[in-house]
């Protein structure tokens, strides 16, 4: 008996351990030496004594991982970029990565240990609205200012006094979609919604694509299907909507289910125009619908062809790494990491931050987030923050996948 | 019945008559044929394994992810950017037959591996099959995350010409006609087959060779088999590699299908393929072949309003089963052995 005791003493040890090895632990990350220098990086700028610690709680396993590996790949190039530029006016800026994996406790166990055990300014994270709803409420209790960098439920914001979002919510971008469709295809009258109802965000973005088309355009809405985000099998809800015989489907889910049900309505017949909501929003579709990817329109907040210097070096600097256009996710996570360290260079111009204690340093840093009325001309473009912490974003745009002969590659063509 | 006339119809009428369409029955029932051949193929893997050892291995779901890994990884497909392997292939691609074969061979092998690391210990020392449950869960998170480390969490697919040594194939054939189409994937017609393929193999393997009769003898009585001068130690590796390779297989088929969708995509079919051995009846292996194709239907056939729920369905299906037949549909009374 004490030998099996012991073995599963051994096994488990052994599980613990591989996991920890495999998990991306809560470590500074690298400042990305593949990352090329950003060509107009000020010479002679270097940054001295303590870092400021900065967390960045975003899903690096499980299915979401997806999303929140763009993320990663954002925040890194942002610490490396400001880093090079004098960090927060000369004093170096370190991000600190918890993993919060696809789930809330994943989440709110990524807030905690940043939060307490990491003892950071500010937390960018959690990837999902229906994580933020559970996270971000440690946060707010604990006095620590949060940036949602994908969070676009309705109500992100409203949780509390130190919630703010770079990402404009759904209400916002979602009925562009539905208007650019209308411009390429004028005859559209019958519309298919489909949405996964275990994921909060699909919930309110279907919400808002619904309203669009029957409120404020007075098309007719045909079919309204649902699945989960873990289907991979679509044929049940991609019949149920050919049958119905729609001008346009709408999509609100994940990369891999969404891009399995637009690749599963192709493959079955439906030839008309097709949206992809925010979660579809990411090149990592191209492998699940290959050709049938092509023609769908995705609402975006971020378009890599912005025409200003923040964006054209934050490109050169993710194209050297990942050799392609920056996706929105990455885009939103630089924003909020510019975000908190342009607050931060604020507060220290009035009063040193090193004077003040790390409660001081949180409570000053969302006071100068959501009372200043500063505007940041980040990558998304110009943006600013109301009193609640939404963030107010001039300009959003439509994207229509173009795929290449070869039906794995293909990009994002932005619409005028 | 208005059957199979929704042409130019308003939607309301659309779809009133859309459930009852017999155009949307043959199109849903050979839907759930297909995902059912898959999950038969699945659980046969889990079957063999109860059958002879009477333990679940929990660690099937794992190698069915991996079985499609491996076949992406031989087919030479490049991997992404994230993970140890970024970008990583292997100079030369296996044509997608040999790939998907030689996918399984691997998958099999990866089942022996596993047998040695958590089974064999655990069995030499006599101990509860509880704690070889609990070991079997270990080695599934274990490859789970080991996949994700090297390869991350991207979502993979084959190449889109997979299956060109088949001709070229329409993404669906139409089994009505031209103003009432009944379009079904021509991917799932070819896993349907396929999967009876296999399963045929398997029975007679199991049914009319030396080596299917000698694990039917083990699964009776392992002791009696051993003392007939089975070799039983060499029959539980065979069931491994027999099971792995299964899994393997249906991980590849479902990739083909759906693409691989990064390393946690067999934990839903792992659970699913419980409910279907134990909807068959534990251990036999007729009772895999059906319960995989009554779940694949009975998904295929929830009503539209509730699809999403599917697997919860699946799941009330397999409970109300078990208060009927609690040995599942042709599960065996067995000898309590005291």
């Amino acid at each position: 008996m004490k030998r099996v005791r012991f073995l599963l003493l051994a096994l488990f040890a052994f599980t613990l351990l591989a996991l920890a090895a495999c998990a991306p632990a809560a470590t500074t990350a690298p400042s990305g030496t593949s990352a090329a220098p950003a060509a107009t990086a000020p010479a002679g700028s270097s940054t001295s004594g303590d870092p400021i610690l900065i967390g960045i709680a975003v899903a690096q396993t499980s299915n979401t991982a997806l999303l929140g590996q763009e993320q990663v790949i954002g925040a890194k190039i942002a610490e490396k970029f400001f880093n090079e530029r004098g960090g927060i006016n000369g004093r170096p800026l370190k991000l600190v990565f918890q993993d919060t994996a696809g789930d809330e406790q994943g989440a709110i166990n990524a807030f905690q240990n940043l939060i307490n055990k990491d003892k950071v300014v500010g937390i960018v994270g959690p990837t999902l609205s229906q994580q933020a709803f559970s996270a971000d409420k440690f946060a707010e209790e604990a006095k620590v200012p949060v940036l949602g960098p994908s969070n676009t439920a309705v109500g992100i914001p409203q949780i509390g006094e130190y919630i703010s979002r770079v990402s404009v919510p759904v209400t916002v971008f979602a009925p562009g979609a539905v208007k650019a469709a209308q411009k390429l295809n004028a005859n559209i009258k019958r519309v298919a919604v489909a949405w996964a109802q275990n994921d909060a965000f699909s919930k309110s973005e279907t919400g808002v694509f619904q309203n669009t088309v029957t409120d404020t355009l007075k098309l007719e809405l045909v079919t309204v299907q649902t699945f989960q985000t873990t289907d991979t099998d679509f044929t049940t809800q991609a019949t149920n909507i050919i049958n119905a015989k729609p001008d346009l489907v709408i999509i609100s889910g994940l990369a891999s289910d969404g891009g399995n049900l637009v690749k599963q309505l192709r493959d079955l017949g439906y030839k008309g125009l097709m949206i992809g909501g925010n979660g579809l929003n990411t090149s990592n579709i191209y492998p699940v619908c290959k050709a049938a990817c092509d023609s769908l329109l995705v609402a975006q907040a971020y378009s890599p062809e912005l025409d200003s210097q923040i964006n054209k070096d934050f490109r050169a600097a993710y194209e050297a790494e990942q050799k392609k256009a920056p996706p929105q996710f990455s885009a939103q996570a630089f924003t909020a990491v510019q975000v908190f360290v342009e607050a931060l260079k604020a507060i220290d111009s009035k009063s040193k931050l090193s004077g003040m204690s790390l409660d001081q340093m949180r409570q000053e840093l969302n006071k100068q987030i959501i009372t200043s009325g500063a505007k940041y001309q980040t990558p998304l473009g110009e943006i600013a923050f109301d009193k609640e912490g939404e963030v107010i974003q001039k300009a959003t745009y439509v994207a229509q996948i173009k795929m290449n002969a070869d039906g794995a590659t293909g990009k994002f063509e932005f619409l005028k | 019945m208005l059957y199979g006339d929704g042409v130019g119809r308003t939607s309301v009428c659309l779809d009133k008559i859309g459930d009852m369409n017999f155009g949307l029955l043959l199109q849903q029932t050979l839907n759930g044929l297909a995902i059912g051949g898959v999950y038969a193929i699945f659980a046969l893997g889990y079957t063999l394994v109860f059958s002879i050892l009477r333990i679940i291995n929990l660690s099937h779901g794992a190698i069915f992810t991996l079985g499609a890994y491996f076949t992406y990884t031989l087919a030479g497909e490049a991997f992404g950017f994230n993970g140890v392997l970024a970008r990583a292939a292997l100079p030369l691609g296996l044509p997608f037959p040999l790939a998907m074969l030689l996918g399984a061979v691997l998958a099999g092998l990866t089942g022996v591996l596993i047998e040695r690391a958590a089974f064999r210990p655990l069995r030499t020392r006599n101990a509860d099959p509880l704690l070889t449950l609990v070991s079997s869960l270990g080695m599934a998170v274990l490859i789970v995350n080991v996949i994700q480390f090297l390869v991350g969490a991207e979502i993979y697919s084959y190449p889109a010409n997979a299956l060109s040594i088949l001709g070229p194939l329409p993404t669906a054939i139409n089994f009505g006609n031209e103003t009432n189409a009944i379009p079904v994937r021509t991917i799932q017609i070819i896993i349907f087959i396929f999967s009876l393929v296999i399963l045929a193999i398997l029975t007679y393997f199991i049914n009319y060779t030396r080596m299917g009769k000698a694990l039917r003898a083990i699964s009776e009585d392992a002791v009696t088999a051993s003392l007939l001068g089975i070799n039983t130690d060499f029959f539980i590796m065979l069931t491994f590699f027999l099971s792995g390779f299964l899994g393997g297989i249906a991980g590849t088929l479902v990739g083909l299908s759906v693409s691989i969708a990064g390393p946690y995509f067999g934990i839903a079919f792992g659970l699913k393929g419980l409910a279907v051995i134990v909807l068959g009846g534990m251990g036999s292996i007729p009772g895999a072949v059906v319960g995989g194709f009554i779940i694949g239907l009975a998904e295929a056939f929830v009503p539209a309003n509730m699809v999403a729920y599917k697997d919860a369905i699946a799941f009330a299906l397999l409970f109300i089963v078990l208060l009927v037949r609690p040995r599942g549909l042709l599960g065996r009374s067995g000898v309590q052995k005291v």
